[in-house]
C-alpha cells in the first residue's frame, strides 16, 4: 500500500478534499501508521499555527499616530504670548530705527509723580531708571547705526535685511516652540 | 445599507469622530504589527511601517468602498507597504529555503532546548519554536502563512490581497508546512 503524498494529507486536514476521496484517505490513515504519524504531525502544526502568538506593539504607538493625524491646536494663551512678544520686538525695532529720543513718556510720568504719594514716586522713579537705562542702550545702538549709515551708505539696506531676517527667525523659533509635540514616551 | 462594526467606525471617522479611528486602530494594531514584524524581522522598522500603514489608511479612507470588507482592503494596503519595503531594503536575506539558518541555534539562544532535545518542550515552547521557524522561511511562503494564520484570512481573500491565484496560494502554504516539518524533524521535534 503506497503512502499518501504530503499535499494530499494537508488538503485532507484542511477540509479541501471532496467527500468520497475524504473517506478513502480516512481509511488509508487508519491502516497506514506512517501516514497517520505524518497527519498527526501536520494536525498539531495546524493547531499551533491557528493559535498564533501575537506581537504586542508598543503602548505609545496608537497615541503617537493619533497626534500625527489630529495635531493639537496651540492654546489661545500661547497665541497671545506669541503676538505680545512679536509686538514688543516690533516696537523696539521701530524705536531704534526712528530714534524716539524726545523722552515725552518719561516727562509725562514725572509730572504725574509730583502729584502723587511718595511710594508711587519711588516706584515711578524705579521704572524711570530702568527705562532710562534701556533707552541709553537704544541710544547707543542708534548712535552706532548713525555712524554706520553715514560712513557706509549701503549699510541701511543691510541692517533692514538683517532685522527682518532676525525677527523672522525669532518668530519661526517661537512658532516651532509652541507647536512642538510633547516628548513621546518610550518603553 | 447595513454596515458592519468596522464600516460603522469608518463612517464615524469620516464624519470627524477621532475616537472612532482610534478604536479601529486598537482593533487592528496587534494583527497588523504581528504581520509586519514577522515579515521585516526588525522591531523599529515594524513600528514605522505600522504607523505608516495607519496614516495611509486614514488618508485614503474616503476612497474606501463600503461594498467590500474593510479588513481585506486594509490588509492589501498593509501587504503592499511591507512588500515595497522588503523590495526597497532588499531584506530578502537568509531563509530556511537556503538551509542557512539553524533553528536549533535559534532555540539554543533562547535556552529552549534542554539536554533531552525537544522531549520536554511545553506546548507554549513548541508554539514559540514553530513561529520562530515561520519567521525564517522565505518571504513568499512566510507572507501567506501570516495572512492565513495571523490575519485569519480565507484563501480567496489572500488571493485578492496578493493578486496570486488560489491554487498557487494553497501550493505555497503546503510547501511552507513541508519546510516547517522538515526543519522540525531536523531539530528532532516529532512532526
Amino acid at each position: 500500500m503506497a503512502c499518501l503524498p504530503d499535499d494530499k494529507i494537508l488538503s485532507y486536514l484542511d477540509g479541501e478534499i471532496k467527500s468520497i476521496e475524504q473517506s478513502l484517505i480516512r481509511d488509508h490513515l487508519l491502516l497506514c501508521a506512517n501516514c497517520r504519524r505524518k497527519a498527526e504531525g501536520y494536525a498539531e502544526m495546524n493547531k499551533i499555527l491557528a493559535q498564533p502568538a501575537f506581537s504586542q506593539p508598543p503602548a505609545w504607538l496608537v497615541p503617537r499616530i493619533m497626534k500625527r493625524l489630529y495635531p493639537e491646536i496651540p492654546r489661545y494663551t500661547s497665541i497671545a504670548a506669541l503676538i505680545a512678544a512679536g509686538f514688543v520686538f516690533f516696537v523696539s525695532w521701530i524705536y531704534i530705527y526712528f530714534d524716539f529720543s524726545s523722552n515725552s513718556l518719561i516727562q509725562a510720568l514725572r509730572l504725574t509723580a509730583d502729584r502723587t504719594s511718595n511710594w508711587l514716586v519711588d516706584a515711578i522713579k524705579g521704572i524711570s531708571a530702568v527705562y532710562s537705562s534701556v533707552q541709553a542702550v537704544f541710544k547707543a545702538c542708534n548712535a552706532f547705526l548713525g555712524v554706520l549709515l553715514t560712513t557706509r551708505p549701503g549699510a541701511g539696506a543691510l541692517i533692514i535685511a538683517f532685522l527682518l531676517a532676525f525677527s523672522g527667525l525669532l518668530l519661526w523659533a517661537m512658532i516651532r516652540l509652541l507647536l512642538r509635540k510633547p516628548r513621546e514616551e518610550k518603553q | 445599507m447595513i454596515l458592519d462594526e468596522d464600516q460603522a467606525l469608518i463612517r464615524k471617522t469620516l464624519q470627524g469622530d477621532k475616537k472612532a479611528f482610534e478604536e479601529l486602530m486598537r482593533k487592528y494594531e496587534k494583527r497588523i504589527f504581528s504581520f509586519v514584524i514577522r515579515m521585516v524581522r526588525n522591531e523599529e522598522v515594524a513600528i514605522d511601517l505600522t504607523q505608516d500603514f495607519f496614516i495611509k489608511v486614514f488618508n485614503v479612507l474616503d476612497k474606501y468602498n463600503f461594498e467590500y470588507k474593510f479588513s481585506t482592503w486594509a490588509y492589501r494596503i498593509c501587504y503592499n507597504l511591507v512588500i515595497d519595503h522588503i523590495r526597497k531594503s532588499q531584506a530578502l536575506v537568509s531563509s530556511l529555503d537556503d538551509d542557512s539558518v539553524s533553528s536549533r541555534e535559534m532555540l539554543s539562544s533562547e535556552n529552549v532546548v534542554s539536554h533531552d532535545g525537544f522531549k520536554n518542550l511545553s506546548r507554549e515552547e513548541t508554539s514559540a519554536y514553530i513561529w520562530k521557524l515561520v519567521e525564517n522561511i522565505a518571504p513568499k511562503y512566510r507572507e501567506l502563512i501570516l495572512l492565513r494564520y495571523i490575519q485569519e484570512l480565507k484563501y480567496e481573500e489572500i488571493a485578492e490581497i496578493t493578486a496570486l491565484p488560489v491554487g498557487t496560494i494553497k501550493n505555497r502554504i503546503f510547501k511552507a508546512k513541508e519546510i516547517l516539518k522538515r526543519e522540525m524533524e531536523k531539530d528532532g521535534l516529532p512532526a
